[in-house]
């Protein structure tokens, strides 16, 4: 570790933050030869959001990557923010994530101080504050939706700050796919099993015309009335249950009990408060 | 950031970071007689897909002060964030409604002081009591300029020579609002990232006006 | 605590049980003992006149002025200690100086008084901290509103609007003589003359030391900017309050 080190660097440092994972990466990524890859895990992802009569719809798929490679299958890209408000995330996973709880946590104070339930337009304006601080280096691109006093909201955002307040949006790698499907069948005043279909037709188009997107789809219906519906794999694409079962394993592979033999049993007997006796047979 | 280029010559007009939101633009502000006209295109871009394609890009700074944005969405929606909030404190310090030149001033020194890390451009345009309907333009460095006729943004620099053309003095409110319409309907027409629909507002003492011309029907042409 | 109301006057941070704050009183003190202090507001823009009592005999004329101007359109007139006098119109400029370097605009009169009462103010609420013992009188105007104004901000940090204000040893007197002038009507040419007057009036020259009268003028014919007012106009001034001076005493005399 030492090696790492700079030199300026106290080696215990009683309290405060700890660089020495910065310095570590930075000898690292200097080397040319080392191809040691530190490039933070990013959800190719589909996220749709859109109000309808009687409220908002969320969509998202399940599939996290880290390059090329399928790093979860079933993640869950639409979070909590508050009781009548949720936040889909697309961007590096830690980002989105830790973003929404962040903002999570401050609107649940905020709602302790006022004694009023959060408004969507406030967390839309808490989450574009902190991701313009950070000049677009926090990737989390969201689409925002809830209820509140004031009716149905979908809200987008992108990672430098600025936002739109739209009907229905579309955000992440598939967005395009997705979007398209928002353009072709979208209409106002629709009902609440209309838009979810319209949810997960967009997500589907995600999951299977964008390599970022896949799995399954999860929707997240947020009603006028304060309730919230979460259905976690509302529609499984792609189901890896009769995957695995198609593979025959041949009985051969298959170890039977007893196939191992017992040359020898041996018991060892607690004694109470003193030294163990081997007992042997 | 200084480039001698004008922004359409360059292929990064506001030198946007990667993947940040532009609103790759047509706006314009006239004043006239008893106030001002306002006009901006809704398309909102992020490299060649359209973010929003029914943005407005009016925000409006005080009762009677609207500002047109170009550039950086997320930029110009601070900076009006900012502006709006200063503007109401002198409002209550001062007691009074705030003057576009007040407005104006802050753009301006705001733009100025961040012009590192700011990729701007806005018109702040309205009316108040002291000197009836104005329009400021404050272009990427941060100077600011009272202008009779104020165009921005990228489609701004298709139809300078339209609207020397059809600018004229001692316009009414309906010739000057057709005139802001007509000038963008051409910018739109030509600039790949200026598109969607028209919104315009018109601030008089009587109060703000607002409307939106559908796409499809857009005063293109002669 | 030799008996109730003692010791309460050692520090603005407290109150005594009859609910007087007694560093802020004894700092209003110190301006009615100074010299005599007038602001008029006449139908054309704004006069203010103090009287400059002179400690020392060898005093340059016009040195160590009461009357400075705040800004292009604002002027000020203190009296009381003058170094705590200094002190606020210090503060006056740089607030002046500020709010057209972030606005754009020059400061609007109201705005300029009540920022200085509440620098003002903020001089009585601490322990460790003195009251100003002076008073200021502002003349400003507001080219937005087309409106000239006259405010006066007090050692306590009160602000008011006038038609007219006196402060300082005169202010009684004085008071009595402006509420005579019809200042919907009278002009700063000739508030001028009716401040010398004023002044000149309330003084006993047999127990005042001597004074410099200063004038100044925030006029429509000036373009409404603060200008403080020529010795020769002064003079003249001062001659004719001596005549009037001198007329109504003659005519006092006869009625006896």
């Amino acid at each position: 570790m030492s090696e790492f080190l700079d030199q300026s660097t106290p080696s215990s440092a009683p309290s405060g933050f700890d660089f020495s994972l910065s310095h570590r990466n930075a000898t690292l990524s200097s080397d040319s030869k080392s191809s040691i890859n530190m490039v933070a895990k990013k959800t190719g992802t589909t996220i749709v959001g859109t109000v309808f009569d009687g409220g908002v719809v969320l969509g998202a798929d399940t599939r996290a990557t880290a390059g090329s490679e399928v790093a979860d299958k079933f993640c869950e890209k639409i979070h909590y923010l508050a009781p009548n408000i949720y936040c889909c995330g697309a961007g590096t996973a830690a980002d989105t994530e830790k973003t929404t709880e962040l903002i999570s946590s401050q609107l649940s104070l905020l709602r302790m101080s006022t004694q009023s339930p959060s408004r969507v337009v406030t967390a839309c304006t808490m989450l574009k504050r902190m991701l313009f601080r950070y000049q677009g280096h926090v990737s989390a691109a969201l689409v925002l939706g809830g209820c509140d006093i004031s009716g149905p909201h979908v809200f987008q955002i992108y990672p430098h700050g600025s936002t739109g307040k739209l009907p229905y949006t579309t955000m992440g790698s598939g967005s395009l796919a997705a979007m398209s499907v928002f353009e072709n069948e979208w209409k106002e005043n629709m009902s609440e099993s209309e838009a979810v279909d319209i949810v997960q037709k967009a997500i589907t188009a995600g999951i299977f015309n964008d390599l970022g997107s896949g799995s399954n789809c999860d929707v997240t219906i947020i009603r006028l009335d304060g309730t919230v519906e979460i259905r976690r794999g509302a529609l499984k694409e792609n189901p890896v249950e009769p995957l695995r079962s198609m593979i025959n394993r041949s009985s051969k592979f298959t170890m039977g009990k007893g196939t191992t033999a017992v040359l020898k049993d041996t018991f060892v007997k607690a004694k109470k408060g003193g030294e163990e006796d081997m007992v042997t047979d | 950031m200084a480039s001698l280029l004008h922004p359409s010559q360059t292929s990064n007009p506001y030198n946007l970071k990667p993947g940040e939101v532009s609103s790759g633009t047509t706006i314009m502000a006239v004043p006239f007689k008893g106030g001002v006209v306002l006009g901006a295109d809704s398309r909102v871009s992020t490299g060649t897909y359209v973010a929003n394609r029914a943005s407005d890009k009016i925000a409006q700074l005080t009762e009677n002060i609207f500002c047109c944005r170009s550039g950086s969405a997320a930029d110009t929606q601070a900076l009006t964030d900012y502006v709006k909030f200063y503007l109401q404190q002198w409002e209550v310090e001062s007691g009074r409604p705030a003057t576009v030149k007040v407005a104006a001033h802050l753009m301006r020194k705001i733009c100025y002081q961040n012009k590192d890390n700011l990729s701007a451009g806005v018109i702040v345009a309205g009316w108040d009591p002291v000197s009836k309907g104005q329009v400021y333009n404050i272009p990427l460095g941060g100077t600011c300029i009272e202008m009779k006729c104020a165009i921005g943004g990228s489609g701004s620099t298709y139809i300078y020579g339209l609207t020397d053309a059809l600018y004229k003095e001692n316009m009414g409110k309906q010739e000057t609002l057709d005139f802001v319409k007509k000038s963008i309907s051409h910018a739109m027409a030509r600039d790949g990232s200026s598109g969607g629909i028209i919104r315009t507002c018109v601030v008089t003492e009587d109060g703000v006006e607002r409307e939106y011309i559908p796409g499809n029907k857009l005063p293109y042409g002669p | 605590m030799a008996s109730s109301g003692s010791g309460y006057d050692l520090s603005p941070t407290t109150f005594s049980p009859d609910g007087r704050i007694f560093q802020v009183e004894y700092a209003s003190k110190s301006v009615a003992s100074s010299g005599t202090l007038i602001g008029l507001k006449c139908s054309d823009g704004i006069v203010l006149a103090c009287e400059k009592l002179l400690a020392n005999k060898m005093l340059v004329p016009g040195s160590n002025k009461r009357i400075n101007t705040v800004s292009k359109t604002s002027g000020c007139a203190f009296t009381g200690f003058v170094s705590d006098g200094r002190q606020i119109v210090n503060r006056a400029r740089e607030e002046a100086s500020s709010y057209l370097d972030t606005y754009g605009i020059p400061v609007p009169p109201s705005v300029l008084a009540d920022r200085l009462a509440h620098y003002v103010h903020y001089f009585t609420l601490h322990g460790a901290l003195r009251p100003f013992g002076a008073s200021m009188v502002l003349g400003c105007y507001e080219e937005d509103m087309d409106e000239a104004s006259l405010y006066m901000v007090e050692p306590s940090g009160q602000v008011f609007k006038y038609f007219g204000c006196a402060a300082g040893k005169g202010r009684q007197g004085a008071k009595t003589e402006i509420e005579k002038l019809d200042l919907s009507t009278l002009t700063v040419a000739q508030g001028v003359k009716e401040a010398a007057r004023i002044v000149t009036m309330l003084r006993d020259d047999g127990k005042d030391k001597p004074m410099e009268l200063e004038i100044s003028t925030v006029a429509a014919e000036n373009n409404y900017v603060h200008k403080p007012c020529e010795k020769s106009v002064i003079a003249e001034a001062e001659k004719w309050a001596k005549e009037q001076i001198e007329e109504e005493e003659d005519m006092e005399e006869d009625e006896d």
